[in-house]
């Protein structure tokens, strides 16, 4: 009586067998530790973004490009009006900038905040790339552990909050936004003085977390970062109430803010360093 | 199926989903392009190659997006073995059946990877994001035309149907 063995090549050959080794493969990236994982997904990516600082370089170039064209295109009788509103723009200009010298030398005796951010260093990055995934709001800037950029460095744009550093490479950084699912962002809103929760839903909006029924809130009122955790510096611009609502029965208002900074239309961001 | 086109247009979408998407986003609306690649391999391949080419397309999509590493390929792996599993009874050479197809598993993978976020961070709205799971999986099958005949030009020598009897 024959026996059969089993066979190596037999097995690779079986279809089934190919998809449970796929599934136990990805099952063990699954359950890999998460430092593991991003370091793995830096290292493999990281030969991609070179190219794709390459692709969004030239994305923006035409965009600006394009821009330009339909601006000219649309702004040609308005042209001279301009120009000569920038001139005397920049008289203004000179004028203002001697007394801002004369407040600045003022501000450095008086206050005590460039002794204390002494240490605090801020590094010009571009973005390079998006989240491929439709749930999540994270980009890739052009900077990484070689310029002294650290996982939770705070992201700005514009003086406003963008993100937080996430995962660090030698060139590359990954920013989770303030829109992400994953964020919360300690907050305060200027006008009523109320401490909120700035939390990412994968939408262009945030929400408010936390903002009780009898608070004072309404449309346009400013939300800033709070440093109650000591992890955000404190009144970086968040963003601006855009509607609250109160139901009945909810012992918290839903209230949704529209971010400072429009992701889409920035091609840079600053990291600031600690 | 010859794996060198696969993998040149694996390279093409990753770098296009992770650049140059928001070039043609409308709105909350943006197209998932890596899924219509997982939908047009479990149409055409065998079993074996469908499952490893739809977990590399998935190692691809979590290797330009955050969170779990793996749970991409996963998602895609059974989205292609169901799809292929129910080829047979579809007219799979119809553009009508590509497209709902794909809006379908579009829609069932974007309400699973939904569910997934949903348990690590709690803070998906359900009304929003089923807005954005819908909006984004038809954004994607108005798509399949372009991209089905794009997929057919590289990656197959004769067209969508010959490769049938396989």
């Amino acid at each position: 009586m024959r026996t059969s063995t089993p066979n190596f090549s037999n097995l690779i050959k079986n279809p089934l067998a190919t998809i449970i080794t796929l599934l136990a493969v990805s099952l063990t990236l699954l359950f890999l530790s998460p430092e593991l994982s991003t370091r793995i997904k830096m290292t493999c990516a990281a030969p991609i973004r070179p190219m794709q600082w390459a692709t969004c370089f030239c994305s923006n170039l035409a965009s600006n490009f394009f821009d330009k064209v339909i601006s000219t295109w649309q702004d040609t009788h308005r042209k001279k009006e301009l120009e000569e509103h920038v001139v005397q723009l920049k008289n203004k200009l000179v004028e203002q900038q001697d007394t801002i010298y004369k407040l600045q030398n003022k501000l450095y005796t008086l206050s005590k905040f460039q002794v204390q951010n002494k240490n605090t260093e801020l590094i010009p990055a571009d973005i390079i790339g998006y989240d491929t995934s439709n749930l999540r709001k994270n980009i890739v800037i052009n900077a990484g552990s070689k310029h002294g950029i650290k996982p939770n460095d705070i992201v700005v744009s514009h003086n406003a909050l963008v993100g937080k550093i996430t995962s660090v490479s030698g060139g590359s950084s990954v920013v989770q936004l303030i829109t992400d699912p994953a964020s919360r962002i300690p907050g305060r809103v200027v006008q009523t003085r109320e401490q909120v929760i700035v939390e990412g839903n994968a939408t262009n909006f945030c929400r408010l977390k936390y903002v009780p029924r009898w608070a004072k809130l309404k449309t346009g009122d400013d939300i800033v970062s709070s440093d109650i955790g000591g992890f955000y510096p404190s009144s970086l611009p968040i963003g601006t109430v855009l509607e609250n609502k109160t139901k009945d029965g909810d012992l918290f208002q839903s209230v949704k803010v529209l971010p400072r900074v429009n992701i889409s239309k920035i091609e840079s961001v600053l990291v600031i360093t600690n | 199926m010859r794996w060198i086109p696969f993998f040149c247009i694996l390279f093409c979408i990753s770098l296009f989903q992770s650049t140059m998407i928001h070039w043609i986003n409308f709105g909350p609306a943006v197209p998932d392009l890596y899924f219509p690649l997982v939908v047009f391999y479990a149409f055409i391949t065998d079993m074996k190659r469908n499952a490893i080419a739809n977990w590399f397309t998935g190692l691809s999509k979590d290797l330009f997006s955050e969170g779990s590493f793996g749970i991409n390929s996963i998602f895609f792996v059974a989205a292609g073995f169901f799809i292929w599993s129910v080829r047979e009874i579809l007219f799979r050479g119809h553009l009508v059946t590509q497209v709902l197809i794909t809006f379908i598993f579009s829609v069932i993978y974007n309400v699973l990877y939904a569910i997934h976020v949903s348990i690590s961070f709690h803070t998906l709205h359900f009304p929003t994001t089923l807005w954005i799971i819908l909006s984004c999986s038809l954004y994607t099958s108005m798509l399949v035309p372009v991209l089905f005949w794009i997929f057919n030009k590289f990656c197959l020598s004769g067209g969508f149907f010959p490769i049938r009897g396989e």
